[in-house]
């Protein structure tokens, strides 16, 4: 079996009390991270999915080099967007199976892969109708349906005449923008999850106290430092070089995998930095905040320097070198929001609570 | 300084009260009178990993280290010999005596198999069960180990389901009870859930000996995503179900159910506060066949209740932060947390320093 060398370091954020410690009022933490970020990111990726819906149903009139080209940069550019708030893993996203609508992965069987090959070798015609797709196979509605069809094999032909591959392209894309536009409008309701979110009572039934509402919070960084290690780097990064399965990175076929890698982090660090949870803590503890801030500096440089396809990043020692380095951070970084600031705001790191047991 | 530990003790025996107000007059009399320890699996301050039997005043009587985060235990009182098994996806099984008159044995999984954290004995301590993973098959298996050959691993047969977690014999000895948790997981991917949106739980009877279903149960498909994953079973060899529900947090399922053969599963109906406040996810059941009684806890939601088994009426309800361990104790439970405490049916507490409790507790009659 396969194991990252690292610490395996997971802790879920638990809203107990704990002794000498105070939560801090989350009321401010919260709007400044749902105002100034989560907002904010929810309507880039959205803005990012329609460009897309908009670029692939032109390809699929005017089919063109060029028009592919762009259609291939802005699925690019909605990755880049898509995994800054895919940090996000609760609230709107988790209705409706959005989160695996978007981005269906790891898809160990290739599920994915085969339901498209089939539905473009059998021209299936529910699967050009966005209303239709919507229904069908989350592997075959998002993300990593829609870069088969842009970068998988035979995906040139889009350039000159590959109707239905096009056509099936632009529902996924299309089905992407409904579903991003669902999302950012759950969160730009003034009475929806947001305000649930800020406002805990004992009648809220989803947030009973302060401690329950900053515990959400830090369990993003938590639950996304372990997804960023143990399942994203963890899933192709072997051992030993011979050990790495590159095709199991996600993004591979769009060259797209570090890119992802350090969205997710910088979303985190824009999270952690936006809603001023550094400010919370006391003058002897500004420390961890700082310890955060260079740990995230230090995987994402270690990112920026590993770029390029994930096959050619591990085939070069000092690039696959620094994915090894930014996994042993990103744990580094586990325990400092899991253990040290979750003990700051008297919030326990659930040792008996991890998720699915 | 205030110390919430008392103020605990003040609330735990207030609670009591209304417990055994809350219970018939012949449930109450009932206690489990019987000296007893208590194993688990912990964690201790410095990282490290082990498992532990407790005396009933919270003393460590006996520890054996873990090379990695273990989870439930299970004995057999012919050999009077514990397991501990790994939590998912751990590949290591350790086999201990705590009269420490035996060196423990580890038993490793097959290199295409892991273990879920739960493993039962067979009456005559012969066999020894436990779930698995056929990871690359995505295929809940049964592992079977011979107690009197090493627990050299001499077979295995299909859950019929996804992700198993806790499995039980029932009282004839030969039917087990596995709780098929619908969730795919493949160590390469750590502990990611790869198939929430088509996930399928379901709890299965098996027959141990040939490895037969007997009867397969699933909940409804609007409840597909509530996944059953722990179990215990009563006087009148109801199994009872504890649940963690996968779907979105507005969505709030019935966690608690019961299984009888040949009848459908049955979700018990809760008061909203008590349900509300599990947050979704049980982390432990336990019965207290004397008593009559079943408790449930939820780490998420820092409480546990405790379930009057003859008419499912919520009799307790009790705060305790991180609570999951949850084993019979004299008139009710005792139960531990992920904060290091250990709390007896009877209130009193011990806040352990080194320690930190893993999700489950398992009572040993001396």
């Amino acid at each position: 079996m396969r194991r990252l060398p690292i610490i395996a370091a997971g802790f879920l954020v638990f809203t107990a009390p704990v002794l000498a410690t105070e939560t801090p009022d989350a009321g401010p933490i919260i709007s400044r991270a749902v105002d100034d970020f989560i907002r904010p990111a929810y309507r880039d990726f959205h803005a990012a999915t329609s460009r897309l819906n908009e670029v692939t149903s032109k390809l699929c009139t005017m089919p063109s080099e060029n028009l592919l080209a762009q259609a291939r940069s802005t699925f690019s550019e909605t990755v880049d967007s898509w995994s800054r708030v895919e940090i996000i893993r609760f609230g709107p996203v988790t209705e409706q199976n959005r989160l695996e609508r978007i981005l269906f992965w790891p898809d160990r069987k290739s599920t994915g892969l085969r339901q498209v090959q089939a539905a473009i070798q059998k021209e299936d015609p529910t699967a050009t109708n966005p209303d239709t797709l919507s229904g069908k196979s989350v592997a075959m509605q998002g993300l990593g349906a829609l870069e088969f069809v842009l970068f998988g094999t035979d995906s040139e032909s889009l350039a000159s005449d590959a109707p239905y591959r096009c056509s099936f392209g632009a529902a996924i894309a299309e089905n992407l923008d409904s579903i991003a536009g669902k999302i950012e409008n759950a969160w730009e309701k003034p009475d929806g999850f947001a305000k649930s979110w800020q406002n805990p009572s004992e009648t809220n039934p989803l947030y009973r106290n302060n401690g329950e509402v900053l515990g959400e919070l830090l369990d993003v960084f938590v639950t996304g430092l372990e997804m960023e290690r143990d399942v994203r780097i963890g899933g192709f990064l072997g051992e030993a070089t011979e050990k790495d399965k590159p095709k199991q990175a996600l993004f591979w076929r769009s060259g797209q995998t570090i890119p992802s890698l350090a969205g997710n982090l910088s979303g985190m660090k824009a999270l952690f930095d936006i809603s001023g949870l550094a400010e919370a803590l006391p003058a002897d503890k500004k420390w961890i905040a700082k310890s955060i801030g260079f740990e995230f500096n230090n995987a994402l440089n270690a990112l920026a320097s590993a770029d390029g396809p994930i096959e050619d990043v591990l085939a070069d020692s000092a690039k696959r070198g620094r994915l090894t380095y930014t996994g042993v951070v990103t744990s580094s970084l586990s325990e400092l929001f899991g253990t040290r600031l979750s003990a700051e705001f008297g919030l326990t790191a659930g040792f008996s609570s991890l998720d699915g047991d | 300084m205030r110390s919430p530990l008392i103020d605990r003790r003040d609330f735990l025996k207030g609670a009591g009260a209304a417990f055994f107000a809350g219970l018939s007059p012949a449930a109450s009399a009932a206690t489990l009178t019987t000296d007893a320890v208590f194993a688990t699996a912990y964690q201790k301050r410095d990282g490290s990993f082990g498992a532990a039997i407790l005396s009933e005043e919270g003393k460590l009587l006996h520890q054996v280290p873990l090379p990695d985060r273990g989870h439930d235990v299970t004995f057999d009182p012919v050999s009077r010999q514990s397991v501990v098994f790994a939590r998912q996806p751990g590949t290591f099984a350790v086999v201990f005596d705590h009269s420490g008159q035996r060196e423990p044995l580890t038993i490793a999984s097959p290199p295409d198999r892991h273990f879920f954290g739960h493993g039962v004995f067979s009456p005559d301590g012969a066999l020894l069960y436990a779930t698995e993973n056929d990871f690359d098959n995505a295929v809940g298996m049964i592992g079977i180990y011979d107690a009197h050959d090493h627990f050299r691993r001499i077979g295995e047969f299909p859950t019929h389901g996804v992700g198993p977690h806790e499995l039980l014999l029932l009282g004839d000895g030969r039917t087990l009870a596995i709780a098929n948790g619908g969730i795919e997981t493949h160590p390469d991917f750590g502990r990611a859930k790869l198939n929430l949106s088509t996930m399928k739980p379901s709890l299965v009877f098996i027959d141990r000996l040939s490895g037969d279903l007997i009867e397969r149960h699933e909940l409804p498909p609007a409840l597909h995503k509530l996944s059953i994953r722990h179990m215990d079973v009563d006087a009148s060899g109801t199994v009872w179900f504890g649940c963690q529900h996968e779907g979105p947090a507005t969505e709030k399922p019935l966690l608690v159910g019961r299984a009888v053969r040949g009848k459908n599963l049955h979700l018990l109906d809760m008061p909203e506060t008590i349900l509300g406040g599990f947050r979704n996810y049980i982390g432990s059941v336990a019965a207290n066949r004397d008593a009559g009684t079943i408790a449930v806890s939820s780490p998420q939601g820092n409480s546990y209740a405790v379930i009057e088994a003859a008419s499912g009426r919520v009799v307790a309800r009790h705060d305790l932060t991180e609570v999951c361990g949850l084993a019979p104790d004299h008139a009710s439970f005792r139960a531990t947390t992920g904060t290091g405490e250990i709390v007896a049916a009877q209130g009193s507490a011990v806040q352990a320093q080194e320690f930190v409790w893993d999700n489950h507790l398992l009572r040993i009659t001396a």
